[in-house]
């Protein structure tokens, strides 16, 4: 029942593949067998990612894209098409972290709002619309999205990303009822904390530095996101549709009280 | 190709529960396949006898397993002691919480009203703490609680068992958070409309039920096993407290 899980010779594009969850998720998706098509905006990362999964004897292309132009998402889904020949998976992980510095809603700008939702939920919607075709010709395809648990809980401040990852959620389960039709799934990865940015940057300030906040008490690793993607990228999560995989140390299944609290009350007569 | 390692459960030993329907015994094989030792429990024997067959046709040996009830502090102790005669350390716990029964709410009498939280919610509280006492001493644990995405909504007639379905939603979120911090990871994964048997599509898709559900046909045991094994595996860390629902679409469906 589980050799469904290998993934050989599957045709994997992936955005923002060339660093943090991305690079880790490559690097699973390449133990399992599959192929990759590795987009991000510098070419650096990705060319670095590329040549370590040819390195361990799968296939892969870099393609510099930015997911906020739909222009650029078109040419990554041609560009995999061209070499590979089809689009198995698409994996909408390309997001702004560390640009997305929080600050009061009077100061937000326009350009702000606009520049983060563009690559956050603008981006997935893009490659979507361009891998969709392709994978209803062939009767078969998956769209991955990460999301994040700000998607589901309201952060302080923290209004582009929460707004654009909770967009993504509802994107996904859009997709998943409008795509059974033509065999296409659907599904969300929602990470809790995950520390991949730069440990400088400003972001870190107001996130979390340790677990001790979390019901597990440990912050996650980007490892943690390999197995999930290989899941949803095979044919053993052919069922699953429309719907979460959360990671979150169970952030979300507590938060009504702070971590340790712990009252006693004996039953009332 | 080998298995991902992160979906490998050799060395681990677990303990399924099953309280009803036809399903477990392919869960119980797929633990078995990614190299669990299994440890069985139905509530008669003929349904013990169908998990332990199905895991023996995987590992070609003896499963051992117990036939009773698990829905007191006494009787879970029973399947403890029994578990311990032939095993030693219990590193995972899967619930299969799914006896099913329907039936109009105005109809619904008391005894079946008990009868199902006994088998669902009662069983799988008294066989968590059991086993979650050894977990706890040990430090180190999973916990996967099989349901039905009735835990998330209502169908007509379906009151007394939708209601059992999001206790254990509920119970899952609970221990996650109550031993998170002893290493002890408790998730959900939860089936739509499914059957054990192997029936052709053109002949589920004359119900209207499969017609409903957005991949068009009925989910199958088969379609939890992966997900089931890696919540169960020692990779499975960082995530906790948590439905993952595979149900064809059901679940996001308007």
């Amino acid at each position: 029942m589980l050799e469904n899980l290998y993934l050989d010779g599957k045709v994997v594009v992936i955005t923002g593949g060339g660093t943090g969850l991305g690079l880790e998720m490559v690097r699973a998706l390449t133990r399992s067998g599959a192929n990759l098509a590795i987009a991000g905006r510098r070419t650096g990362p990705i060319e670095a990612a590329r040549d370590e999964v040819l390195a361990a004897g799968q296939d892969a292309i870099a393609v510099p894209t930015d997911v906020s132009k739909s222009s650029d998402a078109d040419a990554l889904v041609q560009a995999t098409l061209d070499h590979f020949g089809r689009v198995d998976v698409l994996i909408n992980n390309a997001a702004m972290v560390a640009d997305n510095v929080l600050k009061p809603i009077w100061e937000i700008t326009d350009d702000d709002w606009e520049t983060a939702m563009s690559v956050n939920l603008n981006g997935a919607f893009y490659c979507a619309r361009a891998a969709a075709k392709p994978m209803a010709d062939a009767g078969k395809g998956k769209i991955i999205n990460v999301a994040s648990g700000f998607g589901l809980r309201g952060g302080r401040d923290i209004y582009m990303y929460c707004t654009s990852k909770g967009g993504v959620i509802q994107l996904t389960r859009v997709l998943s009822f409008s795509l059974a039709r033509y065999g296409i799934t659907a599904n969300s990865i929602v990470p809790g904390f995950i520390p991949t940015i730069d440990p400088g940057a400003e972001i870190n300030r107001t996130l979390p530095q340790s677990g001790d906040f979390l019901p597990t008490g440990k912050l996650g690793k980007p490892e943690d996101l390999g197995p999930i993607a290989v899941f949803l990228a095979s044919d053993a999560s052919d069922y699953m549709t429309g719907e979460m995989f959360i990671l979150d140390g169970a952030g979300l299944a507590s938060g009504i009280a702070p971590t340790g609290h712990a009252p006693v009350a004996a039953l009332e007569p | 190709m080998t298995l991902p390692a992160e979906y490998s459960l050799a060395g681990q030993t677990a303990i399924v529960a099953s309280s009803g329907g036809d399903e477990t015994p392919q869960l119980a094989a797929a633990l078995a396949e990614a190299g669990a030792s299994v440890f069985c429990l139905a509530r008669h024997a003929d349904a013990l006898d169908a998990i332990r067959a199905s895991v023996s046709a995987v590992t070609g040996g003896e499963t051992h397993g117990y036939a009773g009830r698990w829905d007191t502090p006494e009787s879970a102790a029973a399947v403890i002691d029994a578990f311990t005669a032939t095993h030693d350390r219990v590193d995972i716990l899967v619930n299969d919480t799914r006896s099913f029964f329907a039936k109009p709410a105005a109809e619904i009498s008391l005894h079946e009203w008990d009868e199902l939280h006994a088998r669902n919610v009662r069983a799988t509280f008294m066989l968590s703490q059991a086993v979650g006492q050894r977990m706890l001493g040990q430090q180190y644990g999973r916990i996967v609680n099989v349901i039905s995405n009735l835990a998330e909504r209502a169908v007509i007639n379906c009151s007394a068992y939708s209601a059992t379905q999001a206790a254990v939603l509920s119970l899952t979120r609970s221990f996650a958070v109550e031993w998170g911090r002893s290493e002890i990871r408790v998730n959900a994964v939860g089936s739509g409309w499914s059957t054990a048997e192997d029936i052709p599509l053109e002949t589920q898709r004359e119900e209207l039920l499969v017609r409903y559900t957005p991949m068009r046909r009925k989910g199958h045991p088969r379609d939890l096993a992966a997900m089931l094994v890696y919540l169960c595996s020692p990779h499975c860390d960082y995530p906790s407290g948590q439905p993952v629902y595979i149900d064809g679409g059901a679940n996001a469906h308007p």
